[in-house]
Protein backbone atom coordinates (compact mmCIF):
# COMPACT_ATOMS: atom_id res chain seq x y z
CA UNK A 1 0.00 0.00 0.00
CA UNK A 2 3.06 2.48 1.12
CA UNK A 3 4.26 1.53 -2.40
CA UNK A 4 1.48 2.12 -4.28
CA UNK A 5 0.89 5.62 -2.58
CA UNK A 6 4.56 6.68 -3.82
CA UNK A 7 4.34 5.34 -7.23
CA UNK A 8 1.00 5.41 -8.66
CA UNK A 9 -1.75 7.85 -8.84
CA UNK A 10 -3.79 5.56 -10.30
CA UNK A 11 -4.04 1.65 -10.49
CA UNK A 12 -6.96 -0.12 -11.50
CA UNK A 13 -7.26 -3.76 -10.97
CA UNK A 14 -10.22 -5.80 -13.05
CA UNK A 15 -12.62 -2.90 -13.00
CA UNK A 16 -16.25 -4.30 -14.36
CA UNK A 17 -19.43 -2.40 -15.14
CA UNK A 18 -22.82 -3.85 -16.12
CA UNK A 19 -26.20 -2.45 -16.76
CA UNK A 20 -28.63 -5.36 -17.14
CA UNK A 21 -26.75 -7.71 -19.90
CA UNK A 22 -24.65 -4.63 -21.50
CA UNK A 23 -20.67 -5.08 -20.04
CA UNK A 24 -19.82 -1.13 -20.31
CA UNK A 25 -16.38 -1.79 -19.05
CA UNK A 26 -14.85 -5.23 -19.13
CA UNK A 27 -12.57 -6.26 -16.28
CA UNK A 28 -9.54 -3.57 -17.52
CA UNK A 29 -6.34 -3.11 -15.83
CA UNK A 30 -3.91 -0.65 -16.23
CA UNK A 31 -2.00 2.20 -13.51
CA UNK A 32 -0.86 5.77 -14.19
CA UNK A 33 2.38 6.98 -12.30
CA UNK A 34 1.94 10.25 -10.37
CA UNK A 35 3.19 13.35 -12.27
CA UNK A 36 1.90 11.58 -15.65
CA UNK A 37 -0.73 12.89 -18.31
CA UNK A 38 -2.40 9.82 -19.07
CA UNK A 39 -5.14 10.07 -22.36
CA UNK A 40 -8.31 7.56 -22.23
CA UNK A 41 -8.63 7.41 -25.88
CA UNK A 42 -12.07 5.46 -27.72
CA UNK A 43 -14.74 5.88 -29.83
CA UNK A 44 -18.47 7.22 -28.29
CA UNK A 45 -19.52 4.38 -26.25
CA UNK A 46 -16.62 2.68 -25.64
CA UNK A 47 -16.71 2.97 -22.01
CA UNK A 48 -14.21 6.26 -21.43
CA UNK A 49 -17.05 8.10 -19.28
CA UNK A 50 -18.24 4.83 -17.56
CA UNK A 51 -14.24 4.12 -15.84
CA UNK A 52 -14.47 7.82 -15.28
CA UNK A 53 -17.38 7.97 -13.30
CA UNK A 54 -16.36 4.76 -11.64
CA UNK A 55 -12.85 6.28 -10.49
CA UNK A 56 -14.59 9.44 -9.30
CA UNK A 57 -17.18 7.35 -7.46
CA UNK A 58 -20.09 8.88 -8.88
CA UNK A 59 -20.86 5.09 -10.24
CA UNK A 60 -20.05 1.85 -8.46
CA UNK A 61 -18.52 -0.97 -10.44
CA UNK A 62 -19.71 -3.98 -10.53
CA UNK A 63 -16.29 -5.84 -10.26
CA UNK A 64 -12.98 -4.86 -9.76
CA UNK A 65 -11.24 -2.13 -7.51
CA UNK A 66 -9.56 1.56 -8.14
CA UNK A 67 -6.86 2.94 -5.61
CA UNK A 68 -6.19 7.08 -6.11
CA UNK A 69 -3.38 7.93 -4.89
CA UNK A 70 -3.50 4.34 -2.94
CA UNK A 71 -6.89 5.17 -1.41
CA UNK A 72 -9.40 2.14 -2.72
CA UNK A 73 -12.55 4.71 -4.24
CA UNK A 74 -14.98 1.73 -2.48
CA UNK A 75 -13.44 1.41 1.16
CA UNK A 76 -11.82 4.84 1.31
CA UNK A 77 -13.93 7.40 -0.69
CA UNK A 78 -13.18 10.32 1.10
CA UNK A 79 -9.50 10.06 1.21
CA UNK A 80 -9.46 9.06 -2.65
CA UNK A 81 -11.86 12.32 -3.40
CA UNK A 82 -9.81 14.20 -1.19
CA UNK A 83 -6.86 13.69 -3.69
CA UNK A 84 -8.80 14.96 -6.92
CA UNK A 85 -10.42 17.32 -8.97
CA UNK A 86 -12.78 16.47 -11.84
CA UNK A 87 -14.02 18.20 -14.77
CA UNK A 88 -16.94 16.45 -16.51
CA UNK A 89 -17.93 15.73 -20.12
CA UNK A 90 -20.46 18.44 -19.48
CA UNK A 91 -19.70 21.85 -17.60
CA UNK A 92 -21.53 21.38 -14.42
CA UNK A 93 -21.79 24.61 -12.41
CA UNK A 94 -24.20 26.45 -10.81
CA UNK A 95 -25.99 28.91 -13.80
CA UNK A 96 -27.56 31.02 -10.85
CA UNK A 97 -24.51 31.47 -8.92
CA UNK A 98 -21.92 33.86 -10.46
CA UNK A 99 -18.42 32.62 -11.10
CA UNK A 100 -17.08 33.55 -7.62
CA UNK A 101 -20.22 31.89 -5.68
CA UNK A 102 -19.12 28.62 -7.74
CA UNK A 103 -15.62 28.72 -6.25
CA UNK A 104 -16.99 29.81 -2.81
CA UNK A 105 -19.64 27.05 -2.67
CA UNK A 106 -16.27 24.11 -3.81
CA UNK A 107 -14.42 25.27 -1.89
CA UNK A 108 -17.08 24.93 0.82
CA UNK A 109 -18.06 20.69 -0.62
CA UNK A 110 -14.14 20.83 0.78
CA UNK A 111 -14.48 22.37 4.09
CA UNK A 112 -11.68 24.84 3.32
CA UNK A 113 -11.43 27.51 5.69
CA UNK A 114 -13.10 30.73 4.40
CA UNK A 115 -9.94 32.51 3.82
CA UNK A 116 -8.22 29.65 2.25
CA UNK A 117 -10.93 29.38 -0.05
CA UNK A 118 -11.51 32.74 -0.72
CA UNK A 119 -7.84 33.24 -1.84
CA UNK A 120 -7.75 30.78 -3.74
CA UNK A 121 -10.85 31.65 -5.69
CA UNK A 122 -9.63 34.55 -6.56
CA UNK A 123 -6.26 33.31 -7.70
CA UNK A 124 -8.57 30.92 -9.99
CA UNK A 125 -10.06 33.53 -11.55
CA UNK A 126 -7.42 35.38 -12.31
CA UNK A 127 -5.76 32.52 -13.73
CA UNK A 128 -8.61 32.24 -16.04
CA UNK A 129 -8.99 35.45 -16.38
CA UNK A 130 -12.44 35.86 -15.11
CA UNK A 131 -11.54 37.57 -12.17
CA UNK A 132 -13.08 40.74 -13.80
CA UNK A 133 -16.54 38.99 -14.22
CA UNK A 134 -16.26 37.16 -10.95
CA UNK A 135 -20.13 38.82 -10.26
CA UNK A 136 -21.69 37.84 -12.94
CA UNK A 137 -24.31 34.79 -13.09
CA UNK A 138 -22.50 32.11 -14.76
CA UNK A 139 -25.45 31.92 -16.76
CA UNK A 140 -24.56 34.53 -19.45
CA UNK A 141 -20.98 33.26 -19.76
CA UNK A 142 -20.07 31.74 -22.85
CA UNK A 143 -19.76 27.74 -23.25
CA UNK A 144 -15.91 28.18 -23.12
CA UNK A 145 -15.81 30.87 -20.31
CA UNK A 146 -18.02 28.08 -18.07
CA UNK A 147 -15.81 25.50 -19.29
CA UNK A 148 -12.94 27.41 -17.59
CA UNK A 149 -15.03 27.69 -14.10
CA UNK A 150 -15.19 24.51 -14.13
CA UNK A 151 -11.49 23.74 -14.63
CA UNK A 152 -11.18 26.13 -11.64
CA UNK A 153 -13.79 24.61 -9.44
CA UNK A 154 -11.95 20.92 -10.30
CA UNK A 155 -8.44 22.72 -8.81
CA UNK A 156 -10.09 24.64 -6.23
CA UNK A 157 -8.83 21.80 -3.18
CA UNK A 158 -5.10 21.67 -5.04
CA UNK A 159 -6.23 18.18 -6.01
CA UNK A 160 -3.31 15.51 -6.80
CA UNK A 161 -4.87 14.41 -9.58
CA UNK A 162 -7.00 15.65 -12.21
CA UNK A 163 -9.46 14.40 -14.27
CA UNK A 164 -10.69 15.88 -17.36
CA UNK A 165 -13.70 14.26 -19.58
CA UNK A 166 -13.32 15.64 -22.98
CA UNK A 167 -12.12 19.12 -22.03
CA UNK A 168 -11.65 20.55 -25.57
CA UNK A 169 -14.93 18.78 -27.30
CA UNK A 170 -17.32 21.42 -28.47
CA UNK A 171 -15.21 24.81 -27.67
CA UNK A 172 -14.08 27.24 -30.02
CA UNK A 173 -10.12 27.45 -31.19
CA UNK A 174 -8.98 30.02 -28.29
CA UNK A 175 -10.91 28.15 -25.20
CA UNK A 176 -8.82 25.09 -26.60
CA UNK A 177 -5.52 26.28 -27.02
CA UNK A 178 -5.71 27.97 -23.37
CA UNK A 179 -7.02 24.50 -22.16
CA UNK A 180 -4.65 22.59 -23.31
CA UNK A 181 -1.88 25.64 -22.45
CA UNK A 182 -3.47 24.88 -18.92
CA UNK A 183 -3.03 20.72 -18.99
CA UNK A 184 0.95 20.85 -19.39
CA UNK A 185 1.51 24.10 -16.96
CA UNK A 186 -0.55 21.97 -14.69
CA UNK A 187 1.46 19.22 -15.37
CA UNK A 188 4.45 20.61 -14.78
CA UNK A 189 3.88 21.90 -12.10
CA UNK A 190 3.39 18.20 -10.40
CA UNK A 191 0.05 17.38 -11.40
CA UNK A 192 -1.26 13.53 -12.16
CA UNK A 193 -3.82 14.09 -15.53
CA UNK A 194 -6.18 11.31 -16.36
CA UNK A 195 -7.39 12.78 -19.22
CA UNK A 196 -10.43 11.12 -21.75
CA UNK A 197 -11.06 12.56 -25.03
CA UNK A 198 -11.94 11.33 -29.04
CA UNK A 199 -9.41 13.83 -30.36
CA UNK A 200 -6.06 11.42 -31.30
CA UNK A 201 -3.97 14.41 -32.45
CA UNK A 202 -4.57 15.66 -28.96
CA UNK A 203 -3.90 12.88 -27.58
CA UNK A 204 -0.32 12.56 -29.04
CA UNK A 205 0.26 15.96 -28.21
CA UNK A 206 -0.34 16.09 -24.67
CA UNK A 207 0.18 12.44 -23.41
CA UNK A 208 2.59 10.81 -21.57
CA UNK A 209 1.24 7.43 -22.48
CA UNK A 210 -2.54 6.44 -24.12
CA UNK A 211 -5.10 3.67 -23.17
CA UNK A 212 -7.02 2.97 -26.22
CA UNK A 213 -10.32 1.42 -25.26
CA UNK A 214 -13.16 -0.10 -27.54
CA UNK A 215 -15.78 -1.98 -26.74
CA UNK A 216 -15.31 -1.69 -22.90
CA UNK A 217 -11.83 -3.58 -23.07
CA UNK A 218 -8.49 -1.46 -23.20
CA UNK A 219 -6.93 -2.75 -27.06
CA UNK A 220 -3.90 -0.97 -26.16
CA UNK A 221 -1.44 0.88 -23.55
CA UNK A 222 1.87 2.65 -23.96
CA UNK A 223 3.76 5.65 -25.39
CA UNK A 224 2.06 7.71 -28.15
CA UNK A 225 5.23 7.19 -29.76
CA UNK A 226 4.97 3.29 -28.79
CA UNK A 227 1.96 2.76 -30.64
CA UNK A 228 2.61 4.19 -33.73
CA UNK A 229 5.82 2.27 -33.84
CA UNK A 230 3.38 -0.94 -33.71
CA UNK A 231 2.46 -0.16 -37.16
CA UNK A 232 5.09 1.47 -38.61
CA UNK A 233 4.06 -0.53 -41.66
CA UNK A 234 1.95 2.29 -42.68
CA UNK A 235 3.64 4.62 -44.10
CA UNK A 236 1.70 6.59 -46.10
CA UNK A 237 2.58 9.17 -48.97
CA UNK A 238 0.76 12.58 -49.28
CA UNK A 239 0.04 14.28 -52.51
CA UNK A 240 -1.93 17.66 -53.88
CA UNK A 241 -2.35 18.47 -57.53
CA UNK A 242 -3.06 21.71 -59.32
CA UNK A 243 -6.57 19.90 -60.62
CA UNK A 244 -8.49 17.57 -59.65
CA UNK A 245 -8.10 14.46 -62.01
CA UNK A 246 -11.49 12.40 -62.82
CA UNK A 247 -11.46 9.33 -60.91
CA UNK A 248 -8.01 9.86 -58.94
CA UNK A 249 -9.31 7.99 -56.11
CA UNK A 250 -9.58 4.67 -58.51
CA UNK A 251 -6.37 5.20 -60.50
CA UNK A 252 -4.34 6.25 -57.39
CA UNK A 253 -5.48 2.75 -55.50
CA UNK A 254 -4.16 1.20 -58.43
CA UNK A 255 -0.74 1.99 -58.10
CA UNK A 256 1.61 -0.77 -57.09
CA UNK A 257 1.75 -1.04 -53.05
CA UNK A 258 -1.19 0.96 -52.17
CA UNK A 259 -2.70 -0.45 -49.38
CA UNK A 260 -5.92 2.72 -49.40
CA UNK A 261 -6.12 5.67 -50.69
CA UNK A 262 -8.26 8.32 -48.26
CA UNK A 263 -9.01 11.89 -49.85
CA UNK A 264 -8.82 14.63 -47.43
CA UNK A 265 -10.14 18.20 -48.84
CA UNK A 266 -7.38 18.88 -51.96
CA UNK A 267 -5.30 16.28 -50.92
CA UNK A 268 -4.93 12.68 -51.13
CA UNK A 269 -3.49 9.65 -49.41
CA UNK A 270 -1.87 7.11 -50.11
CA UNK A 271 -0.88 4.04 -47.68
CA UNK A 272 1.95 1.85 -48.20
CA UNK A 273 4.22 -0.56 -47.35
CA UNK A 274 6.62 1.60 -49.80
CA UNK A 275 6.81 4.97 -50.36
CA UNK A 276 9.75 4.72 -52.35
CA UNK A 277 7.64 2.64 -55.20
CA UNK A 278 4.31 5.05 -54.71
CA UNK A 279 6.51 8.06 -55.12
CA UNK A 280 7.81 6.90 -58.33
CA UNK A 281 4.35 5.94 -59.55
CA UNK A 282 2.89 9.31 -58.69
CA UNK A 283 5.72 11.57 -60.63
CA UNK A 284 4.50 9.06 -63.66
CA UNK A 285 0.70 9.82 -63.29
CA UNK A 286 2.05 13.66 -62.61
CA UNK A 287 3.63 13.15 -66.04
CA UNK A 288 1.15 11.24 -68.45
CA UNK A 289 -1.83 12.86 -67.26
CA UNK A 290 -0.02 16.42 -67.49
CA UNK A 291 -0.86 17.49 -63.69
CA UNK A 292 1.41 19.72 -61.46
CA UNK A 293 2.24 18.00 -57.99
CA UNK A 294 2.27 21.23 -55.89
CA UNK A 295 2.76 18.93 -52.41
CA UNK A 296 4.29 15.57 -51.77
CA UNK A 297 5.03 14.36 -48.32
CA UNK A 298 6.03 10.95 -46.79
CA UNK A 299 4.06 10.11 -43.37
CA UNK A 300 4.46 8.08 -40.75
CA UNK A 301 1.43 6.45 -38.87
CA UNK A 302 -0.19 8.22 -36.49
CA UNK A 303 -1.88 7.31 -33.61
CA UNK A 304 -5.09 7.96 -35.30
CA UNK A 305 -4.16 4.97 -37.57
CA UNK A 306 -3.20 3.19 -34.44
CA UNK A 307 -6.63 4.17 -33.31
CA UNK A 308 -8.32 2.94 -36.61
CA UNK A 309 -6.30 -0.29 -36.87
CA UNK A 310 -7.45 -1.38 -33.26
CA UNK A 311 -10.94 -0.09 -33.24
CA UNK A 312 -11.77 -0.33 -36.86
CA UNK A 313 -13.01 3.40 -36.35
CA UNK A 314 -12.18 6.72 -38.08
CA UNK A 315 -13.20 9.04 -35.64
CA UNK A 316 -12.74 12.25 -37.48
CA UNK A 317 -14.35 10.84 -40.25
CA UNK A 318 -17.55 9.22 -39.44
CA UNK A 319 -20.02 11.47 -40.22
CA UNK A 320 -17.79 12.97 -43.00
CA UNK A 321 -18.26 9.51 -45.11
CA UNK A 322 -22.15 10.28 -45.19
CA UNK A 323 -23.24 10.01 -49.05
CA UNK A 324 -22.63 13.53 -50.52
CA UNK A 325 -20.51 14.91 -47.73
CA UNK A 326 -17.55 14.68 -49.71
CA UNK A 327 -14.94 15.92 -48.03
CA UNK A 328 -12.91 13.15 -46.98
CA UNK A 329 -13.67 9.76 -49.80
CA UNK A 330 -11.79 6.55 -49.08
CA UNK A 331 -10.79 3.63 -51.13
CA UNK A 332 -9.56 0.39 -50.46
CA UNK A 333 -8.74 -1.30 -46.96
CA UNK A 334 -9.60 1.40 -44.95
CA UNK A 335 -12.18 0.09 -42.65
CA UNK A 336 -11.15 -3.38 -43.22
CA UNK A 337 -7.85 -2.47 -41.08
CA UNK A 338 -8.76 -3.30 -37.36
CA UNK B 1 -12.25 10.54 19.51
CA UNK B 2 -10.40 13.78 18.26
CA UNK B 3 -10.41 12.24 14.86
CA UNK B 4 -14.16 11.58 14.99
CA UNK B 5 -15.24 14.62 15.75
CA UNK B 6 -13.17 16.42 13.42
CA UNK B 7 -15.27 14.09 10.91
CA UNK B 8 -18.28 14.95 12.23
CA UNK B 9 -17.82 18.63 12.28
CA UNK B 10 -16.64 18.38 8.83
CA UNK B 11 -19.45 17.01 7.73
CA UNK B 12 -22.00 19.39 9.57
CA UNK B 13 -20.50 21.93 7.86
CA UNK B 14 -20.62 20.34 4.54
CA UNK B 15 -24.23 19.43 4.81
CA UNK B 16 -24.72 22.90 5.70
CA UNK B 17 -23.22 24.29 2.53
CA UNK B 18 -25.37 22.57 1.15
CA UNK B 19 -29.10 23.32 2.19
CA UNK B 20 -27.78 27.36 2.23
CA UNK B 21 -26.69 26.57 -1.74
CA UNK B 22 -30.37 24.82 -2.21
CA UNK B 23 -31.94 27.38 0.22
CA UNK B 24 -30.34 30.36 -1.92
CA UNK B 25 -31.04 28.85 -5.14
CA UNK B 26 -34.22 26.79 -5.56
CA UNK B 27 -36.50 28.57 -2.59
CA UNK B 28 -37.79 30.97 -4.87
CA UNK B 29 -37.94 28.66 -7.81
CA UNK B 30 -41.10 28.19 -9.55
CA UNK B 31 -41.94 24.67 -8.54
CA UNK B 32 -40.85 25.50 -4.78
CA UNK B 33 -43.68 27.67 -5.06
CA UNK B 34 -46.32 25.72 -6.50
CA UNK B 35 -45.89 22.86 -5.00
CA UNK B 36 -44.60 24.16 -1.62
CA UNK B 37 -46.72 26.95 -1.06
CA UNK B 38 -49.84 27.69 -3.31
CA UNK B 39 -50.61 23.61 -3.78
CA UNK B 40 -51.32 23.70 0.51
CA UNK B 41 -53.28 26.64 0.46
CA UNK B 42 -55.62 25.96 -2.38
CA UNK B 43 -56.42 22.34 -1.20
CA UNK B 44 -56.84 23.76 2.64
CA UNK B 45 -59.00 26.83 0.96
CA UNK B 46 -61.12 24.28 -1.30
CA UNK B 47 -61.56 21.93 1.23
CA UNK B 48 -62.46 25.36 4.17
CA UNK B 49 -64.46 27.37 2.93
CA UNK B 50 -67.98 27.31 3.54
CA UNK B 51 -67.94 24.63 6.18
CA UNK B 52 -69.04 25.53 9.67
CA UNK B 53 -65.86 25.22 11.39
CA UNK B 54 -64.50 27.74 13.00
CA UNK B 55 -61.50 29.11 11.44
CA UNK B 56 -59.09 28.78 14.76
CA UNK B 57 -59.74 25.40 14.89
CA UNK B 58 -58.55 25.13 10.71
CA UNK B 59 -55.08 26.58 11.56
CA UNK B 60 -53.76 23.29 12.82
CA UNK B 61 -54.91 21.39 9.77
CA UNK B 62 -52.96 24.66 7.28
CA UNK B 63 -49.95 24.15 9.55
CA UNK B 64 -49.55 20.68 9.26
CA UNK B 65 -50.52 21.03 5.56
CA UNK B 66 -47.77 23.65 4.80
CA UNK B 67 -45.24 21.75 6.90
CA UNK B 68 -46.10 18.73 4.84
CA UNK B 69 -46.22 19.83 1.32
CA UNK B 70 -43.61 22.22 1.50
CA UNK B 71 -41.24 20.30 3.39
CA UNK B 72 -41.61 17.62 0.80
CA UNK B 73 -41.71 19.49 -1.93
CA UNK B 74 -37.77 20.44 -1.76
CA UNK B 75 -35.97 17.47 -2.43
CA UNK B 76 -38.16 16.49 -4.99
CA UNK B 77 -36.92 20.28 -7.14
CA UNK B 78 -33.82 20.23 -6.18
CA UNK B 79 -32.08 16.71 -6.76
CA UNK B 80 -33.83 16.02 -10.54
CA UNK B 81 -32.67 19.65 -11.55
CA UNK B 82 -29.15 18.93 -9.92
CA UNK B 83 -29.04 15.64 -11.66
CA UNK B 84 -30.35 17.53 -15.37
CA UNK B 85 -27.77 19.35 -14.76
CA UNK B 86 -25.81 16.80 -13.90
CA UNK B 87 -24.60 19.18 -10.46
CA UNK B 88 -25.04 16.31 -7.93
CA UNK B 89 -22.38 14.64 -8.98
CA UNK B 90 -20.55 17.38 -7.62
CA UNK B 91 -21.65 16.14 -4.27
CA UNK B 92 -20.84 12.21 -5.03
CA UNK B 93 -17.36 13.37 -6.10
CA UNK B 94 -16.49 15.47 -3.00
CA UNK B 95 -15.40 14.27 0.19
CA UNK B 96 -18.50 13.74 1.82
CA UNK B 97 -20.34 10.73 2.18
CA UNK B 98 -24.05 10.39 0.84
CA UNK B 99 -25.76 10.85 4.22
CA UNK B 100 -23.90 14.39 4.70
CA UNK B 101 -25.01 15.09 1.10
CA UNK B 102 -28.69 13.81 1.88
CA UNK B 103 -28.35 15.92 5.40
CA UNK B 104 -27.82 18.67 3.52
CA UNK B 105 -31.04 18.38 1.25
CA UNK B 106 -32.81 17.24 3.78
CA UNK B 107 -32.12 20.44 5.92
CA UNK B 108 -33.22 22.38 2.97
CA UNK B 109 -36.08 21.00 2.89
CA UNK B 110 -36.84 20.82 6.49
CA UNK B 111 -36.05 25.23 6.65
CA UNK B 112 -38.44 25.49 4.14
CA UNK B 113 -41.41 23.56 5.79
CA UNK B 114 -40.84 25.30 8.85
CA UNK B 115 -40.43 28.65 7.37
CA UNK B 116 -43.89 28.67 5.75
CA UNK B 117 -45.56 26.93 8.17
CA UNK B 118 -45.00 29.85 10.38
CA UNK B 119 -47.21 31.82 8.80
CA UNK B 120 -50.83 29.86 9.72
CA UNK B 121 -49.15 30.34 12.79
CA UNK B 122 -49.17 34.02 13.11
CA UNK B 123 -52.00 34.33 11.07
CA UNK B 124 -53.97 32.14 13.84
CA UNK B 125 -52.74 33.90 16.40
CA UNK B 126 -53.05 37.68 15.32
CA UNK B 127 -56.39 37.07 13.41
CA UNK B 128 -58.15 34.64 15.29
CA UNK B 129 -57.18 34.25 18.68
CA UNK B 130 -54.95 31.14 18.37
CA UNK B 131 -53.12 30.62 21.60
CA UNK B 132 -50.28 28.19 22.23
CA UNK B 133 -50.79 25.47 25.13
CA UNK B 134 -47.74 23.76 24.57
CA UNK B 135 -44.24 25.38 22.79
CA UNK B 136 -42.71 22.10 23.24
CA UNK B 137 -45.28 20.17 21.41
CA UNK B 138 -45.44 23.01 18.55
CA UNK B 139 -41.40 22.93 18.13
CA UNK B 140 -41.63 19.36 18.51
CA UNK B 141 -44.44 19.02 15.68
CA UNK B 142 -42.68 21.28 13.18
CA UNK B 143 -39.05 20.13 13.30
CA UNK B 144 -40.08 16.54 13.52
CA UNK B 145 -42.77 16.59 10.58
CA UNK B 146 -40.44 19.04 8.56
CA UNK B 147 -38.06 16.82 8.79
CA UNK B 148 -39.51 13.87 8.62
CA UNK B 149 -41.61 14.89 5.37
CA UNK B 150 -38.21 16.52 3.65
CA UNK B 151 -36.75 12.96 3.79
CA UNK B 152 -39.85 11.59 2.45
CA UNK B 153 -38.98 14.00 -0.66
CA UNK B 154 -35.62 13.08 -1.03
CA UNK B 155 -36.70 9.00 -1.26
CA UNK B 156 -39.09 10.54 -4.11
CA UNK B 157 -36.31 12.33 -5.20
CA UNK B 158 -34.24 9.08 -5.49
CA UNK B 159 -36.78 8.11 -8.96
CA UNK B 160 -34.38 8.59 -12.22
CA UNK B 161 -36.34 11.59 -13.01
CA UNK B 162 -34.75 14.90 -14.79
CA UNK B 163 -37.14 17.00 -13.96
CA UNK B 164 -39.26 17.72 -11.10
CA UNK B 165 -42.27 16.95 -12.66
CA UNK B 166 -41.25 13.06 -13.27
CA UNK B 167 -40.85 13.11 -9.17
CA UNK B 168 -44.04 15.11 -7.97
CA UNK B 169 -46.14 13.42 -9.67
CA UNK B 170 -45.51 9.50 -8.14
CA UNK B 171 -44.85 11.76 -5.27
CA UNK B 172 -48.45 13.22 -5.24
CA UNK B 173 -50.01 10.21 -5.44
CA UNK B 174 -49.27 9.05 -2.04
CA UNK B 175 -49.48 13.16 -1.09
CA UNK B 176 -52.85 13.42 -1.59
CA UNK B 177 -54.27 10.05 -0.41
CA UNK B 178 -52.66 10.92 2.86
CA UNK B 179 -54.90 13.51 3.04
CA UNK B 180 -58.11 11.74 3.37
CA UNK B 181 -56.58 9.29 6.32
CA UNK B 182 -55.10 11.96 8.11
CA UNK B 183 -57.77 13.00 10.17
CA UNK B 184 -57.62 16.57 8.21
CA UNK B 185 -61.10 16.80 6.94
CA UNK B 186 -62.83 14.37 9.51
CA UNK B 187 -61.39 14.07 12.87
CA UNK B 188 -59.56 10.60 13.68
CA UNK B 189 -61.97 9.89 16.86
CA UNK B 190 -65.35 10.31 14.42
CA UNK B 191 -63.42 7.83 12.08
CA UNK B 192 -64.87 4.02 12.13
CA UNK B 193 -61.98 1.76 13.85
CA UNK B 194 -60.33 0.60 10.68
CA UNK B 195 -60.17 4.50 9.79
CA UNK B 196 -58.27 5.06 12.45
CA UNK B 197 -55.97 1.98 12.49
CA UNK B 198 -54.90 3.16 8.67
CA UNK B 199 -54.66 7.05 9.72
CA UNK B 200 -52.40 5.97 12.87
CA UNK B 201 -49.80 4.88 9.96
CA UNK B 202 -49.98 7.96 8.74
CA UNK B 203 -47.64 10.29 9.53
CA UNK B 204 -49.40 13.21 8.50
CA UNK B 205 -52.02 12.51 11.19
CA UNK B 206 -49.11 12.53 13.58
CA UNK B 207 -48.71 16.54 12.38
CA UNK B 208 -52.14 17.51 12.66
CA UNK B 209 -52.36 15.96 16.24
CA UNK B 210 -49.40 17.43 17.61
CA UNK B 211 -50.23 20.55 15.45
CA UNK B 212 -53.94 20.66 17.49
CA UNK B 213 -52.42 19.81 20.95
CA UNK B 214 -49.71 22.67 20.59
CA UNK B 215 -52.70 24.91 20.27
CA UNK B 216 -55.02 23.92 23.28
CA UNK B 217 -57.07 20.82 21.07
CA UNK B 218 -56.76 17.34 21.65
CA UNK B 219 -55.27 14.58 20.29
CA UNK B 220 -56.89 11.49 20.03
CA UNK B 221 -53.25 8.36 20.05
CA UNK B 222 -51.39 11.40 22.65
CA UNK B 223 -48.59 13.48 21.96
CA UNK B 224 -45.79 10.94 22.63
CA UNK B 225 -47.08 8.19 20.85
CA UNK B 226 -47.62 11.32 17.74
CA UNK B 227 -43.83 12.53 18.51
CA UNK B 228 -42.52 8.26 18.73
CA UNK B 229 -44.12 7.69 15.03
CA UNK B 230 -42.99 11.08 13.74
CA UNK B 231 -39.47 10.29 15.12
CA UNK B 232 -39.86 6.57 13.33
CA UNK B 233 -40.58 7.78 10.31
CA UNK B 234 -38.27 10.23 10.23
CA UNK B 235 -35.27 7.85 10.92
CA UNK B 236 -37.25 5.46 8.15
CA UNK B 237 -37.31 7.76 5.55
CA UNK B 238 -33.54 9.09 5.86
CA UNK B 239 -32.85 5.13 6.04
CA UNK B 240 -34.53 4.31 2.78
CA UNK B 241 -33.31 7.71 1.17
CA UNK B 242 -29.72 6.87 1.76
CA UNK B 243 -30.52 3.24 0.81
CA UNK B 244 -32.14 4.49 -2.85
CA UNK B 245 -29.68 6.66 -3.86
CA UNK B 246 -27.28 4.41 -2.98
CA UNK B 247 -29.38 1.43 -5.31
CA UNK B 248 -28.91 4.95 -8.14
CA UNK B 249 -24.83 4.77 -7.73
CA UNK B 250 -24.56 1.19 -9.05
CA UNK B 251 -27.08 1.89 -11.35
CA UNK B 252 -25.17 4.77 -12.34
Amino acid sequence: MTEMKSQYAIKVTNLMKKYGDLVAVDHINFDIKKGEVFGFLGPNGAGKTTTIRMLTGISIPTEGNALIMGYDIQRSPIEAKEQMGIVPDISNIYNELSAWDNLIFTGRLYDMPKSHRERRAEELLKMFGLYERRKEKVQDFSRGMKRRICIAMALMNRANLLFLDEPTSGLDVQSVLIIRDLIRKLNQEGLTIFVTTHNIEEASQMCDRVAIINHGKIAAINTPEWLKRTVEGLQSVEIAFDTMPQDALEQLHAFADVSEVVKEGDKFKLYTYNPASVLASTWSYAQSNNLKLITINTMGPSLEDVFVKLTGIRPATAQQNEPGAGVRKTVGQGRERR
Amino acid sequence: MDMHLSRFGREMRVAWAIASKDMRTYYTRPPSIMFGILFPFSLFLSFSVGRNIPIALQIPILIAQTLFFASSSIGPVVIPSERANQTFDRFLTSPVSLLTVLMGKTLAGLLYGVGISVIPILVGIVFFGSHIASFEALIACMILSALGFSAMGIVFASIPGQTPGQVMMPLNFVRIPLLFISGVYIPVRELPFWGQATSLLSPLTHTIELARYALGGETFFGPVVNIAVLAAYTTVFLFMSIRFHTMNQRKE
